[in-house]
């Protein structure tokens, strides 16, 4: 048994297949029939180009400006004269005239010292290897043909390549590299493919036509299975079918208690293409869309029209479901190139989030007004990260206002009561809850941070995450705070960080009374299978139990007691 | 075939958006087009070109177009120069 890490759970069986970038030997020749050579290079020139539409057509907003310049550098007149004038004038043949012509031009962007340019210098290279292997008539691989009950084994898969996958015939997918995050990994989860990765030396480790099974959950890896083995990955796959059978009968229903406590159970998504995900789950809306992927990988801020249609595309595919936007939630940590800031050696208690545009209004600015016109096309409501002190709340909504006059001065539509939130993630705005609920319209406590700040414990240190604990006594408490501060005030309360769909602590929040429930599309429908498992008056008896409680091993205990 | 000098005001350069703005408008006509810059001529149909020239804020840029839709041709990157691409 070989073991990686699972990145998206499923049992696959079947026979590899390699995909290896095959080291083609490109041959100078000289050839009699020029136009012969002109004619393969055009041909694979177009057949690229088609290909790249196809994507497009497919692809998010931000695949699709990616895409776009890749298709500007393909169409781009400098590099095919210089190939074409290479053909014609030396009567190379068209591989090797191509390899000639485009390193040409990767020479002259490697010059340049910018990063920008060595980065586009790697697209030219990309874009060489597609044409070439056109040329040579083999696509290297045919990803959109594949045998039946195929596992597919890279070193790392791109999106372009996952795009063109053949989901019908491939029964899994092995790789090197990848992160749980990319967008193959999404692409696999959505597809219900199981997916290992961190495999070290892959092509060592598997050959062409080997049989294996592999489980996507735990990341093992069995070739030429055992009747043994290949029986035991059989049941845990009829157990996840059942399951997932089971968990369909939940679809489109409402969320509520035995006993009729109703919830409203939304998603967080990153990017507009996660839409698909969250339908498809039917989650009751979005509890977290996190703006971040329109600042990030992008090389300048993006314009107010770039925002406004990426939340308009979300709140219209919402269909009047509610879309709740957080404000960009960016600092020290994560970096943004063209924000230029500071190395902090405190990221997390530093320069970031509504820190940072409080600071930078103009920007802010922009965003606010996008989300505000963006508004008139759904259910749309604004929340500020990072809230710490009442002030800062005031002065966002004083901006929120601004920029609604600067829209009616316009006659630019807008939400006009569009509601606006904070996160919950400071412990002094937990503390601060019900002076805080007296001024705004709604709370979502964000758990990741709020642990974090309270127990002083940063997530990401290997070191110290056995203190890292969501069943902290204080955190609890500090919950129980936020949502009781809201509710003597009349608003909503929601979460959107992790604990919202960690199943121990769901018995406990409905006890608490929160209203919304926000986390991945993939846990939707088991939450929502759970809570109509509960009972209300019964978890909020639990609340009772774990107050009295000192330590977060007891309260693990007695979380876990309340299921038995 | 008519010519026009313009200043670059974009501060960060002809990066990847402008350049791909003036290489879109000048695909878009059957004229020669080339930027003259610091003696040097450039293919503005070519995004490539465009941006390995590492044009500079404040860089002065002469616009020839020479074909039929020449007229047009200068009038719209000229504009689109003065408009400073939008930004």
């Amino acid at each position: 048994m070989i073991k990686g890490k699972g990145i998206s759970k499923g049992i696959g069986f079947g026979k590899i297949f390699i995909l290896e970038k095959r080291d083609r030997k490109i041959q100078k020749k000289n050839v009699e029939n020029t136009e012969d050579e002109l004619k393969k290079f055009k041909e694979a020139l177009n057949e690229e180009e088609k290909e790249i539409e196809e994507i497009i057509q497919q692809s998010s907003i931000k695949e699709k400006e990616i895409m776009n310049a890749y298709l500007m550098i393909l169409k781009d007149p400098t590099l095919i004269i210089e190939t074409e004038n290479l053909i014609k004038n030396f009567k190379y043949n068209a591989e090797y005239a191509t390899e000639e012509g485009f390193n040409k031009i990767v020479e002259m962007f490697n010059k340049i010292n910018d990063d920008y340019m060595s980065e586009r210098a790697k697209d030219i290279i990309d874009i060489k290897n597609k044409i070439i292997d056109k040329i040579f008539g083999e696509d290297n691989f045919n990803l959109k043909k594949l045998p039946q009950n195929t596992i597919l084994v890279a070193k790392e898969l791109t999106t372009s390549e996952t795009a063109k996958l053949d989901f019908e015939n491939v029964s899994g997918i092995i790789t090197e590299i990848g992160g749980v995050n990319s967008h193959t990994a999404i692409m696999a989860r959505t597809h219900s493919l199981p997916f290992v990765t961190e495999i070290h030396n892959i092509f060592e480790v598997f050959n062409n036509g080997q049989y294996v099974g592999l489980n996507g959950k735990t990341g093992e890896i069995y070739i030429n299975p055992s009747k043994e083995e290949e029986n035991k990955l059989l049941n845990i796959q009829k157990l996840i079918e059942e399951e997932n059978d089971e968990l369909k009968e939940y679809k489109d229903k409402d969320t509520k208690t035995k006993d009729g406590f109703k919830v409203e159970l939304v998603a967080n998504i990153g990017i507009p293409s996660d839409i698909e995900k969250v339908i498809e789950s039917t989650a009751e809306g979005i509890g977290l869309f996190r703006s971040e992927f329109l600042y990030m990988n992008s090389e300048k801020m993006p314009t107010e029209e770039q925002q406004f249609l990426a939340y308009k595309e979300v709140a219209e595919k919402m269909q009047g479901k509610p879309v709740i936007i957080r404000t960009l939630d960016v600092g020290g940590d994560k970096e943004i190139k063209y924000l230029n800031l500071p190395k902090e050696t405190n990221p997390f208690l530093g320069y970031r989030a509504i820190r940072l545009c409080l600071d930078n209004i103009e920007m802010f600015k922009i965003q606010i007004r996008a989300i505000l016109k963006a508004s008139a096309y759904g259910n749309i409501s604004i929340m500020i990260p990072m809230i710490s002190s009442i002030e800062e709340l005031r002065k966002t909504k004083k901006l929120v206002e601004e920029c609604k006059k600067e829209l009616e001065e316009k006659n630019i539509k807008f939400k006009e009561d569009i509601k606006l939130g904070i996160m919950i993630e400071i412990p002094s705005t937990a503390i601060m809850a019900e002076k805080f609920a007296k001024e705004c319209d709604f709370f979502s406590i964000g758990t990741n941070d709020l642990i974090q700040y309270t127990v002083a414990v940063e997530r990401g240190n290997e070191k110290i995450a056995n203190l890292y604990s969501q069943y902290h006594p204080a955190v609890i408490k500090l919950i129980k705070m936020a949502i009781d501060g809201a509710h003597k005030e009349g608003i909503f309360c929601g979460m959107c960080g992790e604990v919202a769909s960690d199943s121990k602590m769901i018995p406990l929040l409905i006890g608490m009374g929160l209203d919304e429930f926000s986390m991945n599309s993939n846990k939707i429908l088991q939450t929502r299978k759970l809570i109509g498992n509960l009972d209300k008056k019964q978890c909020e008896k639990l609340i009772e139990k774990v107050e009295n409680l000192e330590s977060s091993s007891d309260i693990i205990k007695e979380l876990k007691n309340f299921f038995e | 075939m008519k010519t026009k000098k313009v200043i670059l005001k974009n501060e960060s350069g002809l990066h990847a958006r402008p350049a791909s703005e003036i290489a879109k408008i000048a695909s878009k006509y059957q004229s020669t087009i080339n930027l003259i810059v610091n003696g040097k001529t450039i293919n503005a149909k070519s995004i490539l070109n465009i941006m390995s020239a590492g044009i500079k804020f404040s860089s002065e840029i002469e616009i020839q177009c020479n074909g039929e839709d020449e007229k047009s041709a200068l009038l719209e990157l000229e504009t689109a120069f003065e408009n400073n691409f939008g930004e």
